[in-house]
């Protein structure tokens, strides 16, 4: 049995989920679940949808060429079984899966590094455009129509004692 | 999901264009049938100057359906149209080729000949 990868999502397709759709020219099209296959019938380009890998790919979101995807290809060619390559590769897995964690997220630090400074200018922006705004904490207390009014105590009221038995009883 | 009134594509090249579905061969009460299962259908169309005519009454069995249909692996397949394959009575095609995908259920129905025709077996 085949992992397979959703036309529209890329995601894994694990055994006994989504459907297969055959166009009369014999292509096949394999979805993950009907959010995609609905997707795919609304004629929806997954390089325009947000949410798919083919989108995050093409805006360079995430890694796009690395050596760690080069396992996780499909190959048409059977291979004969063998113990010893069967244990090297199920090694070699969780050895990929790791680099491929720690790259991904080397990736995503770099970029996001300039968001900081950015948001840090465009404050100091703002603020000189707008300094006018601010008041000093005296002002305020001078002018009372510059602050919200004061609000009220709270109001206490009363709750008789009866109906509280009464609930009880019947509980 | 083939009834009767259902219209159906023609995947070989019988002569017939379209068939109209008339009765579902099985039990009695039978309502729908599915891929590799034999209908009675009329030629609604049919192209000219060949030995299938017009309101000709045939079998046929479907190949290709709308609606999805699971197989035991837990796969679910459908199909981009209701497609039959005119047979006669002894489940032979009438034509020499068959067109499109096929589903792989037609030979566990033992439609091997339409199966071996078919440029792609699904």
């Amino acid at each position: 049995m085949r992992l397979e990868k959703c036309w529209f999502c890329s995601s894994t397709i694990y055994p006994g989920h989504g459907i297969q759709f055959v166009r009369n020219d014999a292509k096949v099209f394999k979805f993950c679940r009907s959010k995609c296959h609905k997707n795919f019938k609304m004629k929806r380009n997954p390089r325009k949808v947000k949410w798919t890998k083919a989108y995050r790919k093409l805006h360079g979101k995430e890694l796009t060429q690395d050596t760690t995807f080069e396992l996780e290809r499909r190959r048409n060619r059977p291979e004969r079984y063998d113990r010893v390559v069967v244990e090297n590769t199920i090694k070699a897995m969780k050895k990929i899966e790791e680099v491929r964690i720690k790259r991904e997220s080397k990736f995503w630090e770099s970029r996001m590094k300039g968001n900081k400074s950015k948001e840090r200018r465009e404050g100091l922006a703002e603020l000189e455009q707008s300094i006018h705004m601010v008041k000093a904490p005296l002002a305020l207390q001078a002018d009372p129509s510059l602050t919200l009014p004061k609000v009220q105590a709270k109001i206490k009221v009363k709750v008789s004692t009866e109906k509280q038995s009464t609930q009880a009883m019947q509980e | 999901m083939i009834q009767p009134q259902t219209y159906l594509n023609v995947a070989d090249n019988s002569g017939a264009r379209k068939l109209m579905c008339i009765r579902v061969i099985g039990t009695s009460n039978r309502k729908y049938a599915n891929i590799g299962d034999i209908i009675i259908a009329v030629v609604k169309e049919a192209v000219p100057n060949m030995p299938i005519k017009k309101s000709e009454i045939v079998r046929a069995v479907i190949v290709r359906t709308c609606k999805e249909f699971k197989r035991n692996n837990g796969s679910i397949i459908k199909f981009d149209d209701n497609a039959a394959v005119v047979i006669n009575q002894e489940g032979n095609p009438k034509g020499t080729r068959v067109f499109g995908p096929i589903a792989r259920e037609l030979r566990e129905s033992n439609f091997t000949k339409i199966v071996s025709l078919a440029p792609e077996v699904l």
